[in-house]
């Protein structure tokens, strides 16, 4: 089965039916996208910041990671959530160009990355986190991060205007 | 000069002339600037806003955030303005009839208002009055998201 049947199935399923068919579906669930997307990108870039050093060098790393943690991952669950559900309204046109498959590698290459730095500086964040300055590898984590999920915002914005819908 | 005619001169100004002339791409930049724009502004709102909630950052105090946080806001403010003037004007005549337009517009300026008025007084104090507090970052936040949900709405109401 190619992507393009995939997401076809998708569109032709009960759910897809159900908010393609809905006039107020579809600006809701987009607007929740967007409002979420302050949420998980908005504050990723806080918490990517503080890494490289640009915001906040005064406040302990593990100070933004876990307080805003809980904010993060909450904007992140209702982000892929009304995500997810914007792919059933679109279906196969989201192939129509390459952005659409792009920001999924992205966002793959971004989830990788964070798996990563929770792994080799996550974890002993209380060791290091007091210091302006980041160890090397914990800032170049940073810096990916910020990419990538940028660029998973830019390719978001540009399906609807390249895409046609 | 009322409102539409000016609309229209916009549109048919040289300079919106020739941005609607040009490269495809211009269009594509204004966007992701716009985009950028936007993160920058309410990343920061929502960070100061929920700590006014007390929530987030609560071991900072609210001018500590506030200070940290404004030069995005700023940067924001200019891609916002700038990228936005670059998408209105090739079709301003187009952007008159729509209520989301409109809407956009008022909410923004209610924004702005509360943003260096009632905003700006609330959080210059170390220990902010609780329920102003609250009642200012409910009202912060509601406006801009709105100003935000607003925007995107441009597109789906038809004119």
């Amino acid at each position: 089965m190619t992507p393009t049947d995939f997401l076809q199935q998708l569109q032709d399923s009960t759910l897809g039916v159900a908010l393609s068919e809905s006039i107020y579906m579809y600006p809701v669930v987009e607007g929740l996208h967007l409002i979420s997307l302050v949420f998980s990108f908005g504050l990723i870039l806080l918490t990517d910041l503080r890494l490289i050093g640009f915001f906040l060098p005064t406040v302990p790393v593990h100070d933004v990671l876990q307080k805003l943690r809980p904010w993060l991952i909450g904007g992140f669950v209702v982000t892929f959530i009304t995500g997810f559900l914007l792919v059933f309204v679109n279906g196969p046109s989201l192939m129509n160009t390459w952005v659409f498959p792009l920001k999924l590698l992205l966002i793959l290459i971004a989830g990788l990355n964070a798996v990563w730095f929770e792994i080799k500086f996550g974890r002993r964040v209380t060791e290091w986190g007091y210091h302006a300055k980041s160890p090397q590898g914990a800032k170049i984590a940073g810096w990916i991060s910020l990419a990538t999920w940028s660029l998973v915002v830019i390719c978001g914005r540009l399906i609807p205007y390249l895409n046609g819908h | 000069m009322s409102t539409f005619p000016f609309f229209q001169a916009l549109q048919n100004s040289e300079i919106a002339v020739s941005i609607g002339q040009s490269n495809h791409l211009y269009g594509v930049v204004a966007q992701v600037f716009h985009i950028a724009g936007m993160v920058l502004i309410l990343a920061p709102v929502l960070l100061v806003n929920l700590r006014l909630l007390g929530a987030g950052l609560i071991n900072q105090s609210v001018p500590q955030l506030v200070k940290a946080t404004n030069p995005l806001i700023w940067a924001g403010l200019l891609f916002i303005l700038f990228s936005g003037i670059f998408m209105v004007a090739p079709s301003a005549a187009l952007y008159y009839p729509n209520p989301a337009f409109w809407l956009k517009f008022q909410l923004l300026a209610l924004a702005l208002i509360v943003q260096f008025t009632l905003y700006r007084k609330v959080t210059a104090s170390e220990k902010p009055n609780r329920a102003l507090a609250v009642i200012t970052a409910v009202v912060s936040l509601a406006l801009w998201f709105g100003v935000g949900i607003a925007g995107r709405a441009i597109g789906y109401v038809a004119a």
